[in-house]
């Protein structure tokens, strides 16, 4: 390919998958007259009001960020603690059960799991779990163990089985060779799937919308539908905006911290899975 | 022995959150459990499911996710490819560029959605903008129900396509560059390597992607529910938001469980189909 | 003796005042927390900061809700059902009514309000607020389906179905108007409205059935239904009304009119301002009038309106019941018809010859308000509506016989209510305050 089709190619990419966010990040720094006006006109209207707004806000916009990262963070934890000890169990059997777990695990991490609200809905009901960050969490490593389980019972299936023998030898007990002599060679898989269902956690919304009406509880999906839904005539575009770009800020830093270890758990998932 | 209790936790809560939900719908679609009921429940039989069966919105909402799950990933599936092909290239500077062509994946749906509907406004969008600068009518992508589904259509493909992206580039790089040298010199042009070589040597990863999104496609609820609230006049309604409707705002608990169940039960038909397409082809393959 | 006295009576009265007044400033105000959507938000905050003014013991504290209908009951109901609700008063429209009594989401005001609540409301604005005998809401506004004419065109709006098409067809040949008759004809709630006052015209009634067998296809199945919804599709058919009305809502019936395009006009009161206004083509030769009717049938007005219901949930019921009575009162309406341009649901308020004076259309509004006809008051109206919309919208777009088209949605009412188990368990314990 000739080197100038493909810098083409490429700013077409770019543009295709950064223009809708720049238009975002352009329609925030506006005022509505601005916006209203003329599109594409550039002269005057520029303005850091919808950002004072927005973070200004009943609750501000910093505590959907908040109450997203505490119900990513924990929710990671969680998930990490369950399928870590399952992702071993699992790579050490062989046979039948194998078959089976990875079978329903596959099925489970495929499965549209929008379908389950209602009954996690009433779960909620019943057992007093609504409009709690840390209930929340349940659910979601519930959601995001099959994927979880499969990334790292890959992940173990390919340390050498001679680590292990060698440290049953010298007496090392269950804990000690999880502790000390896999997980530490299980860090990039752990590092990537922990990434996978942060990310799941905090862009989560029907169960989130079902189980949290409190306002200020509400983590950042069902709180952007929220600010969605409450104005439909007027047009508090720029508002919008600046909560779209305060919303993927957060993101976009994760993304280019960790764009190697996203990539490696998406890409695993897709080889092993 | 101890092999199982290390996966009991994590298979205990497995079976809490994706089957007692399924066998809930079982029992829940033969109540009535509704405002009627004051929200408890009394049976009635197969009454939810005669109502599915006669119940034209169903049926209607059924056809419209079918529609948006296929032509979303057919789209993303050519899209992706393409630039899987574009980012296995060496060039400088591609790192960055695929994480940056990631970010719209990343980002939470209901975020971009809330964007994407600023973007078709009619008329103050940047579409519309356009469209007015060059001297045409505006278009009102979110009110008319012929093209509102294509604009979910379009916000879906944005987010998603680089997700397929990725897969298929992993994909890409198992295959051997031999292959291709092989080729070319026994006169193929690149194009006829692209259907000879990486097309079929890709079909286990196309079929990983069709798995994986088509499902995910066939459940959208986010991104209709920001986007357009399944209007107008319930055209981009998916499934899943008839059922949160029935649930949400009906109150109709027995009804919703049937609704989903059925949907559980048309995506099974539909995975059957899938893997028996898959046998076919492997066999002639 | 007498000093002595008036000292002892002077001291006791000050500690009692000094007794009162501690006791007032010790007892916290109770909030009375109320959800409404945006527009009444907005057109009550000048109510609401008079009211806080004036207690010390109530506030007032209004929750903006979204401005879309749906949004706002979407956002009470995600907290009811969680049973944690964080308001103690809504403001509902009459469709949720029902609804919301049979989740036993509501408190009866009877037993605060006394049995004669309703009677200084006109005789439309009183129904749709009591629910098996029990009053639910208080009504805020009106609000009525109206027949919009053009006086520049014709001596008299037409008061039959037929005299509408032969007048529409005689101006469309004339080439004075393009079209007879606009109206809400959009797969949505307005569709069921329009459809409400026809079947009542063409002598019918949209609900259920004399017979409580539960199979008489909900009011659906007779010959009105069939005959209203074969008009509708006539109107299309014969080009009286432009096919493009299929997806007219609200707006864009009204530009059609206000561009003087048609004849007639379906809307709420609301469009008389839209209509007068500069830059109409029509300022100043409209009529109102009710719907058309057969000869010796009602001319029916769809009932919509907002009232306040009490939440079950409420800490302090008797604070909420003074608020509610406060915001629908005589002198809270005259600020929403003078300053907002709604309509009033207190019969002193249409008598009033100031207002009148002020609002010449109220005597007109009140006369389509006495033939108000509600839509049907049951919890699940919803989806009663949804499956009516469909077909309707369906004989519309052409396709499909009238009569079998209604049947069907006939016989989907009845298998919705037999389904949703309707009749099958005893409505909820009501919770005496």
């Amino acid at each position: 390919m000739r080197v100038s089709t493909r810098a083409g190619l490429v700013a077409l990419l770019l543009l295709w998958s950064l223009g809708p966010m720049l238009w975002q990040l352009y329609t925030s720094l506006r005022t509505p007259e601005a916006l209203l006006a003329s599109a594409g006109g550039l002269g005057g209207g520029w303005t850091l009001a919808n950002y004072g707004a927005v973070l200004s806000g009943d609750p501000p916009f910093w505590r959907y960020l908040l109450n997203s990262t505490v119900v990513g963070a924990l929710s990671t934890l969680l998930t990490l603690a369950l399928a870590i000890p399952c992702a071993y169990a699992l790579s050490r059997r062989g046979g039948l059960l194998r078959l089976l777990v990875g079978g329903g695990l596959l099925a489970a991490a495929v499965f549209p799991y929008v379908l389950l609200f209602l009954a996690l809905l009433q779960v909620a009901r019943q057992l007093g779990l609504a409009n709690n960050l840390l209930a929340l969490c349940l659910p979601y490593a519930g959601l995001q163990l099959p994927l979880a389980v499969l990334l790292l019972q890959a992940a173990f299936a390919e340390l050498p089985p001679e680590l292990e023998e060698s440290a049953l030898l010298e007496g090392f007990s269950l804990w000690q060779r999880l502790r000390w002599i896999l997980l530490p060679l299980m860090g990039p898989a752990v590092v990537s799937t922990g990434l996978l269902v942060f990310l799941f956690s905090w862009n989560e919304f029907p169960i989130a919308l079902t189980w949290i009406s409190r306002s200020e509880l509400l983590t950042l999906a069902p709180a952007m539908a929220r600010i969605a839904g409450s104005s439909v005539y007027t047009v508090p575009y720029g508002a919008f905006a600046a909560a779209t770009v305060l919303g993927s800020v957060p993101l976009l830093a994760l993304l280019l911290l960790f764009q190697r270890q996203i990539v490696a758990g998406l890409t695993q998932g897709a080889i092993k899975g | 022995m101890s092999g199982l209790l290390l996966m009991a936790p994590a298979l205990l809560l497995l079976l809490a959150v994706f089957v007692w939900p399924l066998l809930d719908y079982a029992w829940l679609s033969l109540q009535a459990q509704s405002v009627f009921t004051g929200l408890e429940q009394v049976p009635v039989g197969t009454l939810n499911w005669q109502r599915l069966l006669a119940d034209g919105r169903f049926w209607q909402d059924a056809w419209q996710t079918l529609r948006f799950a296929v032509v979303s990933v057919a789209l993303e599936l050519v899209a992706g490819l393409a630039i899987a092909l574009l980012l296995h290239q060496r060039w400088r500077g591609r790192g960055v560029a695929r994480s940056l062509a990631l970010l719209p994946w990343a980002l939470p749906t209901t975020v971009m959605a809330l964007g994407w509907r600023w973007i078709f406004n009619d008329p103050y969008g940047p579409i519309n903008g356009l469209l007015q600068l060059l001297g045409l009518a505006t278009v009102p992508f979110l009110a008319a129900p012929e093209l509102a589904w294509l604009a979910t259509v379009v916000a879906d493909v944005w987010k998603t396509t680089p997700f397929v992206a990725l897969l298929l580039l992993a994909g890409l790089q198992m295959i051997p560059h031999d292959l291709y040298e092989a080729f070319a010199l026994e006169g193929g042009t690149p194009w006829q390597g692209l259907w000879r070589i990486t097309v079929p040597l890709l079909r286990p990863y196309i079929f990983i992607v069709l798995l994986f999104r088509l499902a995910q496609a066939l459940g959208v609820f986010d991104l209709i529910a920001v986007l357009t609230g399944g209007g107008p006049a319930s055209s981009t309604e998916s499934l899943a938001v008839y059922a949160y409707l029935n649930a949400m705002r009906f109150l109709d608990f027995g009804y919703s469980a049937t609704v989903m169940l059925g949907m559980f039960l048309l995506l099974l038909a539909g995975a059957a189909a899938l893997l028996l397409w898959r046998r076919h082809t492997e066999v002639r393959a | 003796m007498r000093g002595r006295l008036a000292a002892i009576g002077l001291g006791l009265t000050l500690a009692l005042a000094i007794g009162l007044l501690s006791w007032a400033w010790a007892r916290p105000a109770a909030v009375v927390r109320v959800l409404m959507p945006a527009p009444f938000a907005d057109a009550t905050a000048d109510l609401v900061a008079a009211f806080n003014g004036r207690h010390r013991d109530v506030r007032i504290a209004v929750t903006r809700g979204p401005f879309e209908t749906d949004a706002v009951s979407d956002l009470a109901i995600s907290s009811l059902l969680l049973g944690d609700s964080p308001y103690d008063l809504l403001l509902m429209d009459v469709t949720w009514t029902a609804k919301y009594a049979a989740a036993g989401w509501l408190q009866p005001l009877d037993p605060w309000l006394g049995a004669e609540a309703l009677e200084p409301l006109v005789s439309g604005a009183r129904a749709g607020n009591r629910i098996d005998g029990r009053l639910y809401r208080l009504p805020l506004v009106a609000d009525m389906g109206l027949l919009y004419w053009r006086t520049d065109l014709m001596e008299a709006p037409p008061r039959t179905p037929d005299e509408l098409v032969a007048i529409s067809r005689r101006l469309q040949e004339q080439g004075r108007v393009r079209w007879g008759y606009v109206w809400q004809g959009r797969q949505y709630e307005g569709l069921s409205c329009v459809f409400l006052e026809l079947i009542a015209g063409f002598g019918g009634h949209w609900g259920p059935t004399a017979q409580a067998s539960g199979e008489q296809g909900f009011g659906l199945a007779g010959p009105a239904a069939a005959r209203a919804a074969g008009w509708l599709q006539q109107l299309v058919r014969e080009g009286i009304s432009p096919q493009a009305v299929a997806n007219f809502a609200e707006p864009e019936a009204l530009q059609s009119f206000e561009a003087g395009e048609a004849a007639f006009l379906r809307n709420w009161p609301y469009a008389w301002q839209e209509l007068q206004r500069e830059g109409s083509a029509v300022a100043g030769k409209v009529g109102i009038a009710t719907m058309v009717a057969e000869p010796g049938e009602p001319h029916a007005a769809t009932q919509g309106s907002w009232g306040f219901s009490l939440l079950t949930g409420t800490p302090h019921p008797e604070a909420a019941v003074q608020v509610l009575q406060a915001l629908t009162g005589d002198a809270s309406q005259r600020q929403l018809v003078t300053r907002y341009g709604y309509t009033p649901t207190l019969t002193a308020l249409f008598d009033d010859p100031e207002l009148v004076a002020e609002r010449p259309l109220l005597p007109q509004l009140r006369q389509a308000l006495e033939q108000a006809v509600l839509r049907p008051l049951n919890p699940g109206y919803a989806q009663l509506s949804d499956i009516l919309q469909r077909q309707l919208s369906a004989l519309i777009t052409g396709r499909g016989d009238p009569a079998l088209a209604m049947a069907r949605a006939g016989r989907e009412s009845d298998l919705l209510l037999r389904a949703s188990g309707q009749g099958l368990a005893p409505r909820p314990q009501e919770v005496s305050p």
